[in-house]
Parts: structure tokens; C-alpha cells; sequence
């Protein structure tokens, strides 16, 4: 083990990845498994979202249930081709790892969890289980073999600098990114 | 101990009261000087520009001239880091003069780097009434690790008031040739160290490297500037 | 025979005079570069050892090149065995035309392409429209940069040279803004209007950070999300990469993106790393149907050859080296002529495109060596840029002052004889010339240009010399 690495371990790393998550412009709210879908649905109701796109993904249901509750349109992983994915307010997916030197999250692409559903909305919104959290890079990519056909690892909102390097939230992809971090 | 100096060509031809103020130094810092008289340059001009061949009989008399000496000195951190890393890779194809260089190599030093790091000695008795900004010079810097010794030799310099210098690790814009192939770079370099100079606030400007030094106070003499470019011997010696 | 002429010899001291001239280009550049400086001090310095990764990053890279055809081999493989295919390319011709021929089996002609140096190195976007391709750079300063009609300026910002409202102009001719546009009114227009095209398109073009042997892996590293758009809508993706870019194991990523963000633009992470590893899975929503990867060698396997120089394809491209240097502050990219610029380009395009071309770049430097102290695989710059002088003076002499100079010097210092001789009669000449203000010779004449010298001393230091 190196010294770098010995001393990130030596970190909480779940505090580590909350904050550097939130440097790297992400939200980052700590929830309970309990109230996280009631939070999270006030959220998304404050910001006018009507089209939500979700990962297929057990973890996801109890939010699932409280959006159809509340009249919210919700596309299955099914439903999300590109050009009705893009029409979505949000997008909601897991996060398989978080890594927290760099605050990343980690997603790890398969048949219910669609590389889109973390891109192509305005808001990107990662669930997230603390104890999916890594220290380093290296804890990660020990544990990702058996490589999905994409693993993407974001690390707050698409961003650009290239005019006069002035920072500027959501080119491509998602402007905003909401981690909720359930403890 | 002994130490043999090697003067540097510049030094030797244009500015023999450095290599002067070096001897005194080292006089006072306690070593026996001596200057071996078959030296002349080191090759770099040569090495530097391209002309390798040219370049190689000035390193192999170097390599002669100081084979037997216990340690050797230098006013300059580039010819140095010329001996210590580029000898080798000039002289490869000659295991035997490749072998010598790095023998030469491992007992040659930078004067600050050979007073504080080698000798231990900070305290050269040296008084120097006036604001002084130090520009580190990128081959001792970078080549040989010549960061904080020249400071800690200037902290225990009598009335001595030290300026930092503004972006001080920024290069001088010498380079050699480069000076002459690309004018207008190397000038517009130059332009910004001697801003950061005249910023500091000193009312002299030391390094080790006395290339720097002509570059840099030639530009201050151009600009009409009172500000002196002095090596850091010189301010050393004084007292 | 070619019909065409020889290509242009670069000449880097007229370019980088332009650009000194150019008041607003010094000004972008002194503020993006300072501010690049700082963003990579601060997150470097939190990395406890960095010294160690960047040895171990140099260790792999060049264990890589020491076993290259092995890792190349292993790729491919898995590549394949992911459901990808791929192809190799001597250069950019043979590139340009396995892409043509990929792109002429779907029913669009457009494609949708995301940065890539390589692709840049042998004008690809040109090449491809010749064959009646529309080629889409999505990065939005590379998208700027093409409709100006001009290569990229800087590795990591395309369009730094660029004001806002010189920005706003260009695209205003395209894209409906409102005057007087903001940063992110202008990155708004730009989303909006390329998102159309990104669902609309069937192939996406992309680059390869690196190429992970072990599984087949192709790793992008991106802030904007324009490569995921590009490696995840249209019907195929294509990717181009130079036979430099593969490494062995998933392992040795940690290193690289640690290495990678920090030292290109001071981020800990970039917004975005997709590790792709073939083409979409059956049951999944998502992602090309078809993969390419394009493994180009142009002229590499030339310098992997070549013991002295190999070190250079090491490179990861991150632009620290660009960021640091002092040169390129002043000079700006497009006096290098290359998308390779600053040092490594220095050090790059003699060795892609010829000495006789580019053999000027590599004096384009003072040695200071601040590019060799950040550079975050450890390439010894200052070491390959005089090697490469070597070369160049071997190859094409030098001018003949500086011919005359360095032997008359070196003939002057052969012997302390010859010196005792050379050294008082050089003084003397020297000071009566400056006494009587007439003109120095060679090369003095160009150094009073903007620097006076003192008069020189009577006695030299050996003949004052008392023991």
C-alpha cells in the first residue's frame, strides 16, 4: 500500500468522497432509507419535474411507487430511447461504486441500467448506499472486473471552460447532479 | 580539504572577478583552492546548439584537466548539470570517457550547493548593506536541485534585506543560442523577469549562473535601471 | 511521383514573433496558462506521492513500448472478444479510409466526432470529407475552432486564443443568440443546436485516452459529455487511437487517471470517464450496435524503433508540459504548426513529419526544463530536444554564422594555449568595437539588440590567477 493510499483509507471516506463531490459541483444530501423517496420526490416536485426516467434497479422502487402517487411520468429503462430520454426532466440511477479521492460515482451500464438515463436529461440524480463508497481508484478498478460494455464514472455536472475559461454547468450532458447519499 | 576550481568560461574571460569572489569564499569557508590550468569550457554553447562533435574534445580535455581532483567547484549551476547529465549521453560511444564523466559527475558541485550541502556552511561572515532578490537559474534549479541553499547563504548575510522575487522560478529567457535564434522570445522573457525584478523591490539581484546574470543585467542597463546584477559570490565575498 | 510540393519548412521564430505582436493573444494566453499553473499546483500538492506515481506511470509506460506488439496483440484480442472489431492503419490515409468505407455502410453521412489528437495529426475531418462525409466536432471549442476554419490551439482549450464576443460572432452566423451573448447563453445555443444532431447521426467518431490490453477497454477521459454522446447514441462508434495508447491491465488506469486530470486541468476527476468494452449487450437499451476501434501507427513504429527517442511515446497528451513552458506562453499553439505544440510537440512533429520540416521546433527552446518537472510519465524533454538538435545540425547544418561561431569558439577553447591567444585578442576587438560604438559581430550583434554588455576586462581570470 503507498503512503497516499494509507492515508486516504486512514480518511472517512465517506466524508471524503461528500466533499469532494460537492467541490467537483455535485449535490450532495444525506438522507436516511427511510425518508430518502419523500425527500427526494419534494425535490423534484420544487424544481417542476413531470418526466422522470429511473433505472431499473430494486433500489429504486419505493421512489418508483411515490412518483406514480404523485402523477409524475416515469420511463422504465425500457422506455428510455435516446430521442424520449432526452424529452425527460430527470434522470435517476444508482451508483454501482462512488470512489471517494476524486468524489466520482461509479455506474456500471447493463440491461435495466441504460448508459442515457445519466446523460441526456438536464438533471442527474445517483442514489447512492454509503457503503458503496471506495477510498481510491485503485479499490475500484480491483473491483470492477468483470468489465460492463460501459462503466462511466462522473464526477459532478457536464461541464466546459473553453470560452475565456469562464466555468460553465451543462454542455452535453446533465447541468445539475444530485448525489443522495443514504447512510 | 582541496578543492579544485573549475572557473567556468565566461567567468575566465569576462567576468574574472566572480570567479575571484568564489576563490574568496571558499578561502573563508575554510578549503584549499586550486585552478588546474588545462581547463577552458565545458562544451555546452556547443552541445546545446547542436554541434555535438565540436563539443566533444572540450569535454574529454574537462574530463582530463580534472580527473585527479578530490572535489570540484563551480560558479554555475549549467555547466554543472552539462557535466553531470549531458557528458554522459554526449560521450556514449566511448564507455571509457562515458565512465570518466560520471566519476566527474558525482564529485563536481554548484558553489552554494557545495558550501551549504557538502560543507555545512551557511555563515561566511559576509555583510551587504542592501535589498537583494534572488533569481533561481534553471539548471541549478531543475538540474541539479538548487532551491533553498542560495537563500540560506543570503539569510546569514549581514544587513542584508532578502525581496522575494514575483514568479521568481519563471525562466530569464538565456538559453545560449537561444538568445540570438529567437530574439524576440528570449526579449520578451527577459521583459517579464526584469519587471518581476524591478518589483520586488531590491536594489540588486543575485544568482548563481552568470549567463543569467549578463542577459538580466544587460536588459536593467538598457532600461537605464539602478538595480546590479551581482553573482551570488560576490555578494558572499563582500564585507 | 506526388504532384504536390514539398511541405512548407515551419518557421517557428517568425510565427512566434507574429504572436508576440498579437496584444489580445498574449493576454488569453497569460491568463489561461497562470490559471492552469495554479489549478494543477493545488491538486498536485494534496497527492501525497506523486513523485511515486509518476515513476510508476514512466515504469509502465515504458515497460508498454518495451513489449508493445505483445499488449497490441492482447488488445486486439479482446477487443474482438468484447464484440468489437478492429483495424489497423499504417497512417492516415489508410485510417481516413477504413473510416469512409465504416461510414458508407450506415445510411447517414454524418458523424458526430468527439476530440481526438490523432485524428487531428493526420487531418482526418479533410480526408473524410473528401469522401463526402459531414464531419461534427462536438467539443465545444473544437466546434468553434472548425467553423473558424482553423486547428486547435491548445491541447486541452481548442479555442483560447478567442475572445467571448469573437466567439459569440462566428457562431452567430450559425446558431441564433441574442447580442452581447454570455458563456453559458453561447454554451446553451451550442447544446441545444447539437443535440439534434447527436440523436440524429449514425456514427460517432471518438479518440482513445487509453486502451487497456487485459480487457479490451477503450477509456475516454472529457468534461463536456460530448464523447458519451458521441460513444452512446449513433448506431456505430468508431475509435481512432495510435498504436501509443494501449496499456496492459485495468490496474494501471488508477494511476493514469489520478495523473491525468490533475496535471491537464487541475481537476481531481474529470466530469466524465467511460470505460467502453465493446459494443452494446444484448438486453441493453443503449450504446453503439457496432464498435471500431482504428489502431494507427503513422510513423510510430519509427520512433519506437529509435532507443534514444522512444521515451516520447509515452505521452498522454495532457498538455502540463504545454501549460508550464515559457515559450508557448509567449508563442501560443499555432506557431507550432502542429496539433502537438510546446515541448512534446517540440519534440513530436520533427519526428512525425521530418526534420527538414519541423527541424526548427526543437532549438524553439531555453532548456529551462520546467516542462520535464510536471510532466506526469517523466519524459527527460530537455534531453530528447537536444538530441534532436543533434540530428538536425547532422542533417541540414545550421545557419552559417552560428557554424562560424561555434567554431571559432570551439577552436578557441581546444587548447588553454590557443586561448591565451584567442581570449585577449577577442577582448581586445570587443572592447574597442564597443568604445568606439560600432558593430558587434555575430552573435553579439543580436544580443545588444535589447541588452547592453559590459566592457570586457582587460586580464582574463587564468591570467590574473596567483594560486
Amino acid at each position: 500500500m503507498t503512503a497516499r493510499e494509507a492515508i486516504l483509507r486512514g480518511r472517512d471516506p465517506i466524508a471524503l468522497f461528500a466533499h469532494r463531490a460537492s467541490a467537483a459541483g455535485a449535490e450532495v444530501v444525506e438522507v436516511t432509507t427511510q425518508t430518502w423517496p419523500a425527500d427526494l420526490l419534494g425535490s423534484l416536485r420544487r424544481r417542476g419535474v413531470r418526466t422522470v426516467a429511473l433505472w431499473d434497479d430494486p433500489l429504486l422502487e419505493p421512489l418508483r411507487a411515490a412518483l406514480a402517487t404523485d402523477g409524475v411520468r416515469v420511463l422504465t429503462a425500457a422506455q428510455q430511447e435516446a430521442s424520449r430520454l432526452a424529452e425527460a426532466d430527470a434522470g435517476v440511477t444508482t451508483a454501482d461504486w462512488a470512489v471517494a479521492e476524486t468524489g466520482s460515482l461509479v455506474l456500471a451500464c447493463s440491461p435495466g441500467r441504460p448508459r442515457g438515463t445519466s446523460l441526456l436529461p438536464p438533471l442527474h440524480v445517483a442514489v447512492l448506499p454509503a457503503g458503496r463508497i471506495v477510498s481510491t481508484l485503485a479499490e475500484l478498478l480491483a473491483r470492477a472486473a468483470p468489465v460492463p460494455s460501459a462503466l462511466t464514472l462522473v464526477c459532478g455536472p457536464s461541464r466546459t471552460a473553453d470560452i475565456e475559461l469562464t466555468p460553465v454547468r451543462g454542455v452535453h450532458g446533465p447541468t445539475a447532479v444530485w448525489v443522495y447519499l443514504l447512510r | 580539504m582541496r578543492v579544485a576550481l573549475f572557473v567556468t568560461c565566461l567567468v575566465d574571460q569576462l567576468f574574472p572577478q566572480v570567479g575571484e569572489a568564489a576563490v574568496a569564499v571558499l578561502r573563508r569557508a575554510g578549503v584549499e583552492v586550486t585552478f588546474p590550468r588545462g581547463q577552458t569550457c565545458c562544451g555546452q554553447v556547443a552541445f546545446n546548439a547542436g554541434f555535438w562533435p565540436e563539443a566533444r574534445p572540450l569535454a574529454r580535455r574537462l574530463l582530463r584537466t580534472f580527473a585527479a581532483a578530490e572535489v570540484v567547484v563551480a560558479p554555475g549551476g549549467s555547466c554543472v548539470t552539462m557535466v553531470r547529465q549531458y557528458y554522459p549521453l554526449l560521450l556514449r560511444e566511448d564507455p571509457q570517457a562515458a565512465t570518466a564523466a560520471r566519476a566527474l559527475g558525482r564529485k563536481t558541485y554548484e558553489l552554494s550547493q557545495f558550501l551549504v550541502d557538502v560543507l555545512g556552511c551557511e555563515d561566511l561572515g559576509a555583510r551587504f548593506p542592501y535589498h537583494v532578490t534572488y533569481h533561481p537559474s534553471c539548471h541549478a534549479l531543475r538540474g541539479l536541485g538548487v532551491r533553498d541553499q542560495p537563500l540560506r547563504l543570503l539569510r546569514r548575510v549581514r544587513d542584508l534585506h532578502y525581496c522575494p522575487l514575483p514568479e521568481a522560478e519563471e525562466c530569464c529567457g538565456f538559453g545560449g543560442l537561444f538568445a540570438v535564434k529567437f530574439a524576440d522570445l528570449s526579449a520578451a522573457l527577459l521583459d517579464a523577469k526584469v519587471r518581476a525584478i524591478e518589483a520586488s523591490g531590491a536594489e540588486v539581484v543575485t544568482a548563481v549562473e552568470i549567463s543569467c546574470l549578463a542577459h538580466i543585467g544587460g536588459a536593467l542597463r538598457r532600461r537605464g535601471s539602478s538595480i546590479r546584477a551581482l553573482h551570488l559570490a560576490e555578494v558572499l565575498a563582500a564585507s | 511521383m506526388s504532384a504536390h510540393p514539398p511541405p512548407a519548412r515551419i518557421d517557428f521564430a517568425a510565427n512566434a514573433t507574429r504572436a508576440l505582436a498579437d496584444a489580445a493573444l498574449q493576454q488569453a494566453l497569460s491568463r489561461c496558462l497562470s490559471t492552469f499553473r495554479r489549478l494543477r499546483q493545488e491538486v498536485v500538492d494534496e497527492v501525497a506521492d506523486w513523485e511515486a506515481l509518476r515513476q510508476r506511470a514512466q515504469q509502465i509506460k515504458m515497460h508498454t513500448l518495451a513489449h508493445l506488439d505483445t499488449y497490441l496483440e492482447q488488445l486486439e484480442a479482446q477487443v474482438t472478444a468484447a464484440g468489437g472489431v478492429v483495424h489497423w492503419a499504417r497512417d492516415g490515409r489508410e485510417a481516413a479510409q477504413t473510416i469512409a468505407a465504416l461510414v458508407a455502410r450506415t445510411s447517414g453521412r454524418t458523424v458526430v466526432k468527439s476530440k481526438s489528437m490523432t485524428a487531428e495529426e493526420v487531418e482526418l475531418n479533410a480526408a473524410l470529407e473528401a469522401t463526402g462525409c459531414e464531419v461534427l466536432e462536438t467539443d465545444l471549442g473544437e466546434y468553434v475552432q472548425r467553423l473558424a476554419g482553423e486547428p486547435p490551439a491548445h491541447i486541452i482549450v481548442p479555442a483560447v486564443h478567442r475572445s467571448r464576443g469573437a466567439i459569440a460572432r462566428l457562431l452567430a452566423e450559425r446558431i441564433p443568440l441574442p447580442p452581447q451573448a454570455d458563456a453559458e447563453q453561447i454554451t446553451r445555443a451550442v447544446r441545444r443546436h447539437l443535440r439534434q444532431r447527436f440523436l440524429s447521426a449514425q456514427v460517432g467518431l471518438s479518440g482513445v485516452n487509453f486502451a487497456v490490453a487485459e480487457t479490451g477497454t477503450i477509456v475516454l477521459v472529457e468534461n463536456e459529455g460530448n464523447a458519451r454522446m458521441v460513444t452512446t447514441l449513433p448506431r456505430v462508434h468508431i475509435a481512432l487511437m495510435g498504436i501509443d495508447k494501449v496499456i496492459p491491465r485495468l490496474a494501471d488506469l488508477a494511476v493514469f487517471l489520478t495523473l491525468l486530470p490533475r496535471s491537464a486541468t487541475g481537476q481531481r476527476a474529470t466530469s466524465y470517464v467511460s470505460l467502453i468494452t465493446g459494443p452494446r449487450r444484448p438486453g441493453e437499451v443503449d450504446g453503439p450496435e457496432e464498435l471500431h476501434l482504428v489502431i494507427m501507427d503513422n510513423g510510430r513504429s519509427e520512433i519506437h524503433a529509435d532507443q534514444e527517442l522512444r521515451e516520447s511515446l509515452a505521452c498522454i497528451r495532457c498538455g502540463a508540459c504545454l501549460n508550464v513552458c515559457p515559450v508557448f506562453a509567449r508563442s501560443g499553439g499555432h506557431a507550432y504548426a502542429s496539433p502537438y505544440s510546446g515541448p512534446i510537440g517540440a519534440v513530436l512533429t520533427p519526428l512525425l513529419r521530418g526534420l527538414d520540416v519541423a527541424g526548427d521546433l526543437p532549438f524553439a527552446s531555453s532548456l529551462c526544463g520546467a516542462c520535464a518537472e510536471v510532466c506526469p510519465v517523466k519524459i527527460d524533454l530537455p534531453r530528447l530536444l537536444v538530441a534532436l538538435r543533434a540530428r538536425v545540425v547532422a542533417r541540414r547544418g545550421a545557419p552559417l554564422l552560428e557554424r562560424l561561431f561555434v567554431r571559432a569558439w570551439t577552436g578557441a577553447m581546444a587548447h588553454p594555449a590557443r586561448l591565451a591567444v584567442a581570449g585577449p585578442l577577442a577582448r581586445w576587438v570587443h572592447r574597442l568595437l564597443l568604445r568606439r560604438r560600432l558593430p558587434l559581430p555575430y552573435p553579439l550583434s543580436a544580443w545588444t539588440a535589447t541588452r547592453d554588455l559590459p566592457l570586457p576586462p582587460a586580464a582574463a581570470f587564468r591570467q590574473r590567477w596567483r594560486g
